[in-house]
């Protein structure tokens, strides 16, 4: 059952690293009922492991939470039974809990809330994969060591005193012969017990590398046929552990794939080193390769590329890339297509306010003081025309107030974050309905096994101006994240005005 | 080695006048089973069901304390194991009279049965597998695989003792005769019975249902089996021993196939994918017994053979006779009339995913080619040889014990 298991484990991995590049935590604002909870969700090193789950209420009068992690797919009635989260004694409207992930993939937390506003319940989408493997503390590593060289030593003598003596009738000394024997069984088993520590650290180094292959985001390969950027799944296959090969296609070919935001996929080129160029794109099936996307017209240089997918369980996993690009003359940008050039990434203060094309700006509106990295933060812009007043002509862009990317400038980190949190919109759906006990469970002919696509929930008829997620106002709009760590990011936030897309740059340094 | 033989001529009496290999003393109370014996198989066997136990906790409860009663068990067999072991060989040393000494060896200048130390050596085992266990699963996740490291040096661990309490009973067991020598011998048949529930948990990776129908699976089964059977059966009197060793396996895992899901539990981990609302058992046994009786038929008339002839002809019996059994065996298990406390098809552990081969009652085929099927099938037949051989080997150096 564990091999299955095994092979079920790897493919998942393999096919949900990595979920953002080297930005796990999750961070989600939602409602459970009538409570709004700012969710953070720290997640675990390695996969079985426990994810570490804060919750802020803005809504006074909850008593108690439960929490518990859930497939996607699904009904709660599959939920494990739920743990009852701790209030901070200094913060009562602050609660923390731990959850297992036992499975790389898909999952959602399952959050009931109770209090003197009744019951609600909400579905934090997320997925889980290792993302690396923890080192050996010394005093552990000598402690381990001391007791490997005293079992070898204790088997080697054991070896000798069962040939020396044990055959021996109670009270006959051992002769010279049985002494000789005695010796030849210690060297015979001596060497025996090399080759098995041998062994043993061939098999736990292979075993290293099957579980830091499953740490990498998958890689793509990229390639420009005139102005079109094509995308193929990486060369050949994969060996597990178990020695079984998968194919790349196997896993995430099309039609395993669900659309988010009504695009298969999302891809963000960026020029490195300075993140001076960024467009965010949709490319499209490719029946000679797997996606394909026509280029605008960029100039020449060395291109990042990131590309967020979603799963038919959920997993939103994002794949990884690079190209070095002539000047390519392209086509104008269509549909949600967007993007800019931007000044080089600057190293010193931070920039707060982009000027927009119309003449028009955006302004973060970031708060006094440092910025701390795995801290939840929300993340407001507002956006002025030219005159300086506020816009009153923002749109829903694919569904949403807007869409940001925070980029660490070394490129090793990654997270495209919507403003209910840095989740799959098509993870949230999932989690949503799964909150519905009505909700028909996965059958095996709607699984990924299948090759068949499950019915997402329909995507809600884009929202009135004040209605669109992350709304703050009609001219505000804010994200959710939390940075993974020290460095300088930069974040590019888009809106939609009046039909046309706005893209934002600004500059953090977080300590 | 000279401190060797002097230091037993000090310690056995009357040291000085027995010619080395030419005398032995009398030994007393050979009548009577050592109380060593007793807590060697009880600490085997509360190993062998807490690692059951604890298998079916992960199953249908999921990841726990420490402190569950499962792994209590486990850890109470590695310590009563450990702690009695080290008295009887402290004991021996510091306190033991001539006959204790007379049947014992020497280790690092303490002096006991080899059983003794066999056992301390898998104790010891056992508690560097914790720590080493324990930070596996930190630095790799929990459980992504039974057969790991750290889990190899628990198993390690536990033959360590099983095999100690095997041997522990040997010495006594063969220097008795009559009605001494039959009870010592059931407690060694015992001791093996658990041995073979713990080698078929070690590789129930590879002996699910849906696996039934690979090669692979008979090569595991060939590589693991034999060696136990015929090992434990050679050094035992009994012609029938293969078939109690299978029957004791067959029974325990029916019982728990049968007492498990009697006891309420649900999962505490997610995500679930398999409502569970009592323990989940493992599945029904394997049909060990049906090639361990025809290996106890076919022994007991080729003793005057050579040892690999032996072994081509028992290893060759065990396998064919283990596929014509259990190949038609998993046809039935995967049918709708297997579906019921009896056979316990229908039991999931809780991350069994839907569409999983499991769910739906069908076999996982692993070999590509029938080319291939046949080249592991040929590879399973020369580890069936090849584990018997070990057997006979072992067997015939367990017959030889005295001490």
């Amino acid at each position: 059952m564990r091999k299955i298991a095994w092979l079920a484990l790897f493919l998942l991995v393999a096919t949900a690293a990595l979920a953002h590049v080297g930005s796990q935590d999750i961070y989600y604002e939602g409602n459970a009922g009538p409570y709004h909870l700012y969710v953070t969700v720290h997640m675990p090193q390695t996969i079985p492991g426990i994810a570490k789950v804060e919750m802020r209420s803005a809504t006074g009068g909850i008593r108690e939470i439960h929490i518990a992690p859930m497939a996607l797919l699904g009904s709660t009635k599959l939920s494990p039974v739920p743990d009852l989260v701790q209030r901070s004694k200094a913060d009562p409207q602050f609660f923390t809990g731990n959850v297992w992930l036992m499975e790389a993939s898909g999952f959602q937390v399952h959050i009931q809330a109770d209090g003197d506003l009744g019951h609600g319940e909400l579905g934090v989408p997320g997925t889980a994969m290792p993302q690396g493997i923890l080192p050996m503390q010394q005093a552990l590593g000598t402690v381990l060591f001391v007791l490997m060289l005293l079992l070898a030593a204790g088997l080697v003598s054991i070896m000798g005193a069962s040939a020396r003596e044990a055959q021996l009738e109670p009270g006959v000394v051992p002769t010279t012969r049985n002494v000789r024997r005695g010796w030849i069984a210690m060297a015979a088993a001596a060497v025996v017990v090399a080759v098995m520590l041998i062994l043993g650290n061939l098999w736990w180094s292979a075993d290293r590398r099957s579980h830091l292959m499953l740490t990498r985001p998958v890689r793509l390969r990229a390639s420009l046929q005139g102005s079109r950027l094509v995308l193929d799944l990486p060369d050949g296959r994969v060996e597990t552990r178990r020695g079984v090969f998968v194919d790349w296609q196997r896993f995430l070919g099309i039609n395993l794939l669900i659309p988010d935001h009504n695009h298969l996929m999302h891809l963000f080129l960026v020029r490195s080193p300075m993140l001076d160029q960024f467009w965010h794109l949709h490319p499209t099936p490719d029946s000679r390769a797997w996606f394909s996307a026509s280029l605008p017209s960029l100039p020449a240089g060395h291109y990042q590329l990131f590309a967020d997918i979603v799963r038919i369980t959920g997993a939103a996993p994002t794949l990884i890339g690079e190209i070095d690009l002539p000047e390519v003359k392209g086509s104008d940008l269509v549909g949600d297509d967007a993007g800019t050039a931007a000044p080089p990434v600057s190293a010193g203060q931070d920039r707060t306010v982009s000027e927009l094309a119309d003449g028009g700006r955006m302004i973060w509106e970031r708060d006094p003081g440092p910025l701390k990295s795995r801290s939840f933060l929300s993340f407001c812009f507002r956006v002025e025309d030219k005159d300086g007043q506020p816009a009153r002509d923002l749109e829903p862009y694919m569904d949403m107030a807007g869409h940001a990317e925070f980029i660490r400038s070394d490129f090793s980190a990654f997270a495209h974050v919507h403003p209910m949190g840095n989740v799959a919109m098509a993870a949230v759906q999932l989690a949503d309905a799964s909150l519905d006990a009505n909700t028909p469970q996965l059958t095996a002919s709607e699984s990924s096994m299948s090759m068949h696509i499950p019915e997402v929930p329909e995507t809600p008829a884009p929202p009135s101006e004040m209605q669109m997620p992350g709304a703050r106002s009609g001219s505000e709009v804010s994200f959710p994240y939390g940075f993974p760590g020290p460095g300088t990011y930069r974040i590019f936030v888009q809106v939609k005005r009046r039909s046309h897309i706005e893209t934002g740059i600004f500059d953090a340094h977080v300590e | 080695m000279e401190r060797v033989s002097t230091q037993a001529q000090t310690h056995l009496e009357p040291p000085a006048s027995i010619p080395a290999g030419k005398q032995t003393l009398a030994l007393k109370h050979t009548s009577a089973i050592p109380w060593y014996v007793y807590t060697s198989f009880f600490a085997t066997a509360s190993a062998v069901f807490g690692l059951y136990w604890d298998i079916s906790w992960h199953m249908s409860i999921g990841r726990d304390s420490f402190w569950t009663p499962a792994h209590l068990m486990v850890q109470f067999g590695a310590v009563l194991a450990g702690f009695s072991c080290a008295w009887l060989i402290l004991h021996t040393t510091f306190r033991g009279d001539a006959i204790a000494k007379s049947a014992s060896v020497g280790f690092w200048g303490f002096r006991g049965p080899l059983g003794a130390f066999i056992a301390a050596w898998g104790g010891l085992a056992m508690l560097t597998s914790a720590p080493f266990d324990n930070w596996w699963h930190n630095a790799y996740g929990l459980d992504v695989t039974i057969i790991s490291p750290p889990h190899t040096v628990l198993l390690l661990g536990m033959i360590g003792i099983q095999v100690g309490g095997l041997i522990l009973a040997l010495g006594p067991m063969n220097r008795s005769e009559g009605g001494a020598r039959s009870r010592l011998e059931k407690m060694f048949l015992a001791t093996g019975g658990l041995i073979l529930i713990q080698i078929a948990m070690f590789i129930m990776e590879y002996s699910v249902v849906p696996l039934q129908h690979n090669a692979k699976f008979y090569r595991a089964v060939s590589l693991a089996v034999p060696i136990v059977l015929v090992g434990i059966a050679t050094a035992a009197r009994d012609r029938w021993a293969c078939t109690i060793l299978a029957g004791i396996y067959s029974s325990f895992w029916l019982a728990m196939l049968w007492i498990f899901p009697m006891f309420p539990a649900s999962p505490k981990l997610g995500p679930v994918y398999q409502h569970i609302t009592h323990m989940v058992p493992l599945w029904f046994p394997l049909l060990l017994i049906v090639p361990a009786i025809a290996v106890d038929l076919v022994r007991g008339k080729i003793g005057t053979l050579g040892k690999w002839w032996q072994a081509i002809l028992l290893g060759t019996v065990f396998l064919s006779v283990f596929i014509a059994a259990q190949w038609p065996f998993a046809n039935f298990l995967q049918m709708p009339a297997a579906r019921n406390w009896i056979f316990g098809s229908d039991y999931f552990e809780y991350s069994i995913r839907p569409e999983s081969t499991f769910v739906h009652h069908l076999f996982f085929p692993e070999e590509a080619t029938r080319a291939e099927f046949w080249q592991k099938m040929s590879v399973a037949l020369l580890a069936a040889i090849i584990s018997t051989r070990l057997g006979l080997a072992w067997g015939d150096w367990m017959r030889r014990i005295r001490r």
